[in-house]
């Protein structure tokens, strides 16, 4: 029962994006490509660097790097703190280390 | 890479065509349907990644160029060649680290719901539903 109602949800999603591949520009031709030409054109001179993706990363877009980086950070602080030794607070130590 | 070989590569993938949205579209629908059906939070987080990387997907389709090389300058053959287009390659890498930081907090959250309530059944899960 459960499964037949999501399975027709899916379908009617389906449907809306058959509806969606009508707006899409067709494969292979992308609808503005001014900036990439530009990235593509100036990479090597510019950065310094022949992998153009390299230079968009590290050098045209790298305030986005700091921001994926800081999101392992508190991803990882997360899990460490959810995995944290709960028995080993405040034993001996003055609760340091809690 | 040889040139023969990026060559085959471009041909097979401007045979693709449109088709490839399709194969997209019909990922994240399969992914979702996984995810609305499953009742074990282990197949549910794997749901979730296959919709992450089939996202991936699209934003690198996205920014094919037809017959376009990859964005590499020192490839053999004229520097002026066609390239696909770097900027979406560039946020489909920001995109993967950020899903696989997603991934490891809900397994982690997934690992601590198995210590509290001893199964990984959301129907036998209820005391988050007051």
């Amino acid at each position: 029962m459960r499964k037949t109602v999501f399975m027709a949800a899916i379908i009617v999603l389906a449907g809306l994006f058959c509806g969606l591949f009508e707006e899409i520009h067709p494969f292979g031709i992308p609808a503005s490509t001014a900036m990439d030409d530009y990235f593509i054109v100036h990479a090597p001179e510019d950065r310094s660097s022949h992998n153009v993706v390299t230079s968009m990363v590290f050098d045209y877009r790298g305030f986005d790097t700091i921001g994926e980086a800081s999101v392992l950070f508190t991803a990882l602080s997360s899990i460490a703190a959810l995995f944290r030794n709960k028995d080993a607070r405040g034993e001996g130590d003055g609760g340091r280390r809690g | 890479m040889t040139d023969s070989s990026v060559k085959a590569i471009a041909k097979v993938m401007d045979s693709v065509g449109d088709s490839a949205y399709v194969v997209v579209a019909l990922i994240v629908l399969m992914a979702l349907y996984a995810m609305l059906t499953q009742k074990n939070l282990l197949k549910v987080s794997i749901a979730i990644s296959v919709m992450c990387s089939s996202v991936n997907m699209f934003l690198v389709l996205l920014g094919y160029r037809a017959g376009g090389n990859i964005p590499i300058h020192f490839l053999k053959g004229d520097e002026s060649a066609l390239m696909v287009l770097p900027t979406p390659q560039c946020l489909t890498l920001t995109a993967i680290v950020i899903g696989l930081a997603t991934t490891a907090l809900m397994l982690s959250l997934i690992v601590m719901l198995r210590k509290h309530y001893g199964t990984l059944d959301i129907d036998e899960i209820r005391r988050l539903r007051g």
